[in-house]
């Protein structure tokens, strides 16, 4: 038989078994795109202003909110023709008088849809959104401007009061937060004082400049009051006066208004740029509402010092286990089981490092620290409660086989030749080792720390129970000595999202901030990954060419 | 040849010493800096190496003390005079003990030095028995004339600075006559409440009279108005032991055939509500555990028993029948006292020849056992807070420290079925607080292991077949330019934050499926079938179009194809779910079977941790797909094997290995993970495998729990004990699928 000239049976059920397997492989892909648009949409469609609809309904009520979706009323039987009846669900704002964010109408319902240019969307510090009408604008009893002028009257106003709103905050958040701070020190420093029972006349002199500074801290406090005081009587003294879409009346200072927005006579370019002050204030101002509205800012701020912190730990000790295994331990079965067991310790769950951390570091460690260095503050802890410290060496310890993973990787690849030649021209090992070995290496190191801040980002079961919070007072680095606060709890965005997802009062209408939250969180761990990647790529071009 | 390599390597470490070019100094700093180095990296390598392992290590020693055993040892002794006390009661900050002796001579010792504070003759004559009220601070006695004397004690606490003060007082005396006949009462119980007290005793001709004395005040006058009922009980034989409950809603008792019987004080009449026999010994002693559910029951023999009244589903706290919960091994001589703790349900136990055991009930733990150190004692009271206990017999007072820190744990307790007090049968069930004092802790982690396995099988479901088969296309049958793409992007999954996952599983898919759960199923039966079709459609694309494409690209018609036909498919099942289920499969489900669903159930969080497994184990198997030398599969189409052949035969044999690796390395994340579970379940310990509930997982449990339990407490050290299963299981797993690649490597270098 001549070969090759046998035509080859098909082969049918192999045939169908391949297009499984790439069924497989596609439903994985769809997956994974499916996920991040869904993300993409509701995150990124949190920022986008719909415009406000009036609809007037059958039973003579009206409502004025933006429409989100339309969808088939559950259970309901099909109409006469055939149709399915559906329903929309309204935005409908005004927590404080209709009690509720949102509201099903069935499309039945609805008599009339307008777009009534003149509607207005107050952003407010309280009771989340008001849609409605302005009618005026007044200072006490004084009308300052009324019907088509209250608009314009009160844009400006909006931003007169913004910048009061940031004066305020700097005094009461900064010069009284800082006043507190010292007094709090100084109160902590009595207590000190009299559980140190130092001999007689230290006693008194130390008694005597607590006693002082004290006083003058009460002195400041005081002025400071009274000028905030006059500040805030200033600030609430306009109110705005609204009138929402079923006819109620309703007076709002104007200090208590965010942003005022008319959505239906803005053009597009209006749109995009409400679109992109959203963006900034949702990555750069400070939560509102139990976290459901505002912006994630502190939760930014403490994952990125977390995990800075935490690399400031994780990078040398894992760099120097790695050359350790790598360059110095003697290879053999020891060296092989603590290899295998540095790569399994990765494989351990999250939790089980927050369990050790809560039980070592804050309770064994931080109790420790507290009864010898803070016997003050008692038995309120300092070091022994969950904190930004405990939380980053937890966190390091979870990471720190994913930095020496790596890092041996990247001391394998470099060529035995490049050692050798250093060697033979007289260099001693450690030479070697700093000169060649590591320049050479620090690709695998730095795509061991890149993959270790991605898995830090993006890790919220252990940091749950050693540091996280849902609302941290201050910021774990301010401008009161010393500056670093490690012993603070933080906030997180993973925690947040968990938080205000499944925690919060009122998670529906906290939803649209958890998907945006949930897309920032992405994002970032995915550039950390991709860069990690692209390092790696090169890492391993680079060494292609050299390795012989 | 390597070990020449090997050599050449190692040798220049002495190389400048050896050349000796460098001027004396400069080559000592140098050598000096070298050696430093080796110091530095060494002593820190290996202390990282340790921390890490010592993990390990802090966990265990965390979990030990619940393994540990529990220690009654003698505290103080003291020689007394008198009759020893015949009941014993200790106050709640353990500084005195009162007692009452044959004689009628209540007394109140200080444990500090063993001095009689108060010695009172609160009667003329010989008692006829006595026993100690412990939860409501009294003593009380039976007198040969047919009364009972109930004699309450204050504890009065006053602060001297920082220094605490206990100074004891006799109560008002209540006497209540039980036997109007002026018989002895050898047999009785007595309790106290705010409204009153009550006397049981058995009189001469063997029956039972109970007297309830109920007072009322007047808020108007401030009189104290007393009341007295007297009933008289039946029982099957004259009891040898009666005992109250605090409430007084129930009065048990034992008889000397070793029958149980329970009177229902809240009904009239004078039948006994519950009978059951309880061994063929008789029964000596009678003690109620904290709760006052749960009958400690000692017998003659020295056989210790719990018994508890069952069987009535309606009240269950009130049964018709007697169980026993839980039995000891027995001990040496008869039983004749036990004490309960108020605390917890320990109780202490004393026998005939003088034997003494420390025991816990849920747990059926023998904490202790040993030789009472009071020959022949009379009486044993144990300390309020459980942390001591009080001997006395002939002369002798002895003060005992009881150190018993986690009673309640057991291999038992912790993974077997156990039989809770209330409860019909034994059963797996984790309930760690309760808002009760009294609450008997159910530490089972079985409904949590159950829960772990259930969502770890739920997702593997899901993933493995998607990672495997996706895995064997991508190295089997795609052009290596589309391979650098598409590796890369399922590998990128792993790195996806497991709170987002968990978050949009809650929240967005969880109500999705609620809503169209039957086309979810349509569409994940339907897939296969989309594939095939998909397949189908391709090979009818003329050949010389198809060949434009590098192989890989029918991937793409492939997704098209399932997302379109997915889209039809669940429409379709919009309008089943309408038509054959109501409207609502979920209601449907309950009306027909009486299946509850859950929201988030198993199904979901199949689905969302699946997706997190999914990179792992395509990764893993991935790589060993292409690590099979290329030379057996050449070797396989060279024989005229088709290319499916080749992989069925020769490559999927050849991986599978690393394959089983990966799917051991995903299950260890699966078994793990800790977000996803506790976002997308409800976090409800039931042991159930039905896909609609949810569970309970050993991580979540974790997460939940451990931020409210007290440091060093029971419930603290299981949680650790779960934290240290999780690490041994995965690292077991994980190095069982590390040895299994380690030798497919080995395999592969040789082929």
């Amino acid at each position: 038989m001549a070969i090759g000239l046998h035509e080859r049976r098909p082969d049918r059920v192999g045939d169908a078994m391949t297009w499984l397997c790439c069924g497989a492989l596609a439903v994985s892909l769809v997956l994974i795109v499916g996920l991040l648009g869904v993300l993409a949409w509701h995150g990124l469609g949190y920022f986008w202003q719909p415009r406000l609809e009036l609809l007037a309904l059958r039973d003579g009520g009206k409502v004025l909110g933006a429409v989100l979706e339309r969808e088939e009323i559950p259970g309901a039987a099909l109409g006469a023709d055939g149709v399915a009846p559906t329903r929309i669900r309204v935005e409908v704002g005004n927590r404080d008088l209709t009690g509720a964010d949102f509201r099903w109408i069935d499309d039945a319902d609805v008599v009339a849809r307008s777009e009534p240019r003149d509607a207005a969307l107050l952003e407010r510090l309280e009771w989340g959104n008001f849609h409605g009408f302005v009618r005026s604008v007044k200072r006490g009893d004084e009308t300052l401007a009324s019907g088509a002028d209250a608009w314009p009257a009160l844009t400006r106003l909006v931003a007169e009061k913004a910048r009061e709103r940031e004066s305020l905050e700097r005094l009461e958040k900064g010069e009284l937060g800082a006043l507190n701070y010292a007094l709090e020190r100084a109160r902590l420093a009595e207590r000190k004082l009299a559980l140190d029972a130092p001999p007689e006349p230290e006693r008194t002199r130390r008694a005597d400049a607590i006693a002082a500074e004290t006083k003058a801290l009460h002195a400041r406090y005081e002025a400071l009051a009274a000028q905030l005081a006059e500040v805030r009587q200033r600030f609430d003294a306009e109110t705005v006066q609204l009138e929402a879409a079923d006819g109620a009346a309703k007076e709002l200072p104007v200090g208590a208004v965010v942003r005022a927005v008319a959505p239906n006579a803005l053009g597009f370019g209006g749109r995009v740029g409400l679109y992109l002050s959203r963006v900034w204030e949702f990555v750069s101002a400070d939560p509102r509402e139990s976290n459901t509205e505002g912006g994630i800012f502190p939760a930014i701020f403490g994952t990125v010092m977390m995990v800075f912190l935490m690399s400031i730990f994780v990078m040398p000790f894992g760099v120097i286990a790695a050359v350790y295994l790598r360059e110095y331990a003697k290879e053999g079965i020891a060296v092989r089981l603590v290899r295998i067991a540095v790569n399994n310790l990765a494989g351990v769950p999250s939790i089980v490092f927050g369990v050790f951390g809560l039980g070592f570091f804050v309770y064994l460690i931080g109790g420790t620290i507290d009864q010898l260095f803070h016997p003050e503050s008692l038995p309120t802890p300092t070091f022994g409660t969950g904190g930004i410290l405990w939380a980053s060496l937890t966190l390091a310890l979870l990471t720190v086989p994913v930095v020496i993973v790596s890092s041996e990787e990247g001391l394998a690849a470099v060529p035995r030749n490049v050692r050798e030649g250093s060697l033979a021209l007289g260099a001693t090992k450690f030479e070697t080792l700093w000169r060649v070995v590591l320049p050479a290496a620090a690709p695998g190191i730095l795509t061991g720390l890149i993959l270790a801040l991605s898995r830090a980002a993006g890790e919220v079961a252990p940091l749950m129970i050693v540091g996280m919070v849902k609302l941290a007072p201050s910021l774990p680095l301010d401008g009161n000595f010393p500056f670093v606060h490690l012993e603070r709890k933080f906030m997180h965005l993973g925690f947040h999202i968990y938080d205000v997802g499944f925690q919060s009062p009122n998670v529906e209408a906290a939803k649209p901030l958890v998907f945006a939250t949930a897309l920032l969180l992405i994002a970032v761990v995915l550039a950390t990954n991709l860069l990690a990647i692209l390092v790696r790529n090169h890492l391993r071009q680079k060494y292609a060419t050299r390795s012989i | 040849m390597a070990s020449h390599l090997e050599a050449s390597a190692r040798a220049p470490e002495r190389a400048p010493r050896a050349f000796g070019a460098q001027p004396g100094a400069v080559a000592r700093r140098r050598i000096l800096l070298d050696r430093l180095a080796r110091g530095v990296f060494t002593a820190g390598g290996l202390g990282v190496i340790a921390s890490i392992l010592g993990i390990l290590a802090f966990l265990v020693i965390e979990v030990w003390p619940l393994l540990t055993a529990s220690r009654v040892g003698s505290a103080a002794s003291f020689v007394e005079s008198g009759a020893p006390p015949d009941a014993l009661l200790i106050d709640p900050s353990r500084s005195h003990a009162a007692g009452i002796a044959y004689d009628g001579l209540v007394s109140v010792f200080r444990l500090d030095d063993g001095a009689r504070v108060i010695a009172e003759p609160i009667l003329a004559a010989d008692l006829a028995a006595a026993v100690a009220l412990a939860g409501d601070d009294a003593l009380a006695a039976a007198t040969r004339d047919g009364r009972v004397v109930i004699q309450p004690l204050a504890w009065d606490v006053s602060f001297e600075g920082d220094v605490r003060r206990v100074t004891p007082r006799l109560g008002e005396r209540q006497w209540i006559d039980l036997d109007p006949a002026r018989g002895p009462v050898p047999v009785f119980a007595a309790a106290r409440s705010e409204d009153g007290s009550a006397a049981a005793g058995v009189v001469a001709d063997g029956t039972v009279v109970l007297v309830r004395q109920t007072q009322a005040r007047n808020f108007m006058t401030g009189t104290v108005t007393t009341s007295e009922e007297r009933r008289s009980l039946e029982s099957p034989a004259p009891p040898v032991k009666l005992l109250f409950d605090r409430a007084q809603h129930r009065l048990y008792a034992a008889t000397a055939a070793g029958q149980l019987v329970a009177w229902d004080l809240t009904q009239p009449g004078a039948k006994p509500a519950v009978v059951a026999a309880a061994g063929a010994s008789p029964v000596n002693a009678l003690g109620l555990l904290v709760g006052d559910r749960a009958l400690v029951v000692g017998h003659e023999d020295g056989a210790l028993a719990i018994w508890v009244e069952t069987g009535d589903p309606a009240r269950p706290e009130r049964g018709t029948a007697f169980s026993q919960l839980h039995t000891f091994p027995r001990q040496d001589g008869a039983i004749t006292r036990i004490a309960a703790s108020q605390r917890n349900r320990t109780f202490l136990a004393l026998d005939a020849s003088g034997g003494l055991g420390l025991y816990y009930s849920t747990s059926d733990r023998v904490l202790w056992r040993g030789e009472a150190p009071v020959a022949g004692a009379t009486s044993i009271a144990f300390a309020p807070k459980g942390d001591g206990a009080l001997l006395a017999g002939p002369g002798r007072l002895d003060v005992l420290d009881v150190d018993n820190p986690h009673p309640e744990a057991s291999f038992r307790a912790l993974f077997g079925r156990v039989w809770y007090e209330g409860d019909p049968a034994p059963s797996y069930v984790w309930q760690s607080s309760s808002g009760s004092d009294d609450f008997e802790a159910k530490l089972s982690l079985t409904p949590l292991l159950v829960g772990t396995l259930k969502g770890t099988f739920y997702s593997l479901v899901l993933a493995v077949p998607l990672a495997v088969l996706g895995a064997m296309y991508t190295s089997q049958f795609m052009h290596p330019r589309l391979q650098r793409v598409v590796k890369p992007t399922v590998e990128l999954m792993a790195s996806l934050p497991s709170v987002v996952l968990g978050f949009l599983a809650g929240l967005w898919l969880a109500p999705l499926v609620e809503t169209r759960l039957v086309s979810l199923w349509l569409v994940a039966l339907g897939v296969p079938l989309l594939a095939l079709a998909a397949g189908g459609l391709w090979t009818a694309i003329p050949k010389r179009v198809r060949g434009r494409f590098v192989s890989g690209s029918e991937l793409a018609l492939v997704a098209v194809v399932i997302v379109a036909g997915s889209l039809v498919l669940a429409t379709l099942g919009e309008s089943i779910e309408r038509s054959a289920f109501g409207g609502s499969f979920p209601e449907w489900l309950y009306a027909t079977s009486g299946a509850r669903y859950d929201q988030r159930n198993a199904i979901v969080v199949g689905i969302a941790m699946g997706f997190a497994v999914i990179p792992i184990i395509f990764a893993i198997s991935e790589d060993a797909f292409s690590n099979v030398p290329g030379n057996l599969t050449a070797g396989s189409l060279a024989l005229g094997a088709s290319r499916w052949q080749t992989v069925v035969r020769v490559v999927l044999p050849t991986a599978s290995a690393g394959i089983f690796s990966a799917v051991m390395v995903g299950f260890g994340r699966a078994v793990g993970e800790t977000m996803i579970v506790l976002m997308a379940t409800g976090n409800t310990p039931i042991m159930d495998w039905s896909p609609f509930n949810g569970f309970r997982t050993l991580s979540a449990n974790i997460a939940v729990e451990i931020p409210e339990a007290p440091l060093g407490g029971t419930l603290y050290r299981t949680l650790f004990l779960a934290a240290l299963l999780l690490f041994v299981l995965t690292f077991l797993v994980n190095t069982l699928a590390e040895l299994v690649r380690q030798r497919l490597r080995e395999r592969f270098a040789r082929l």
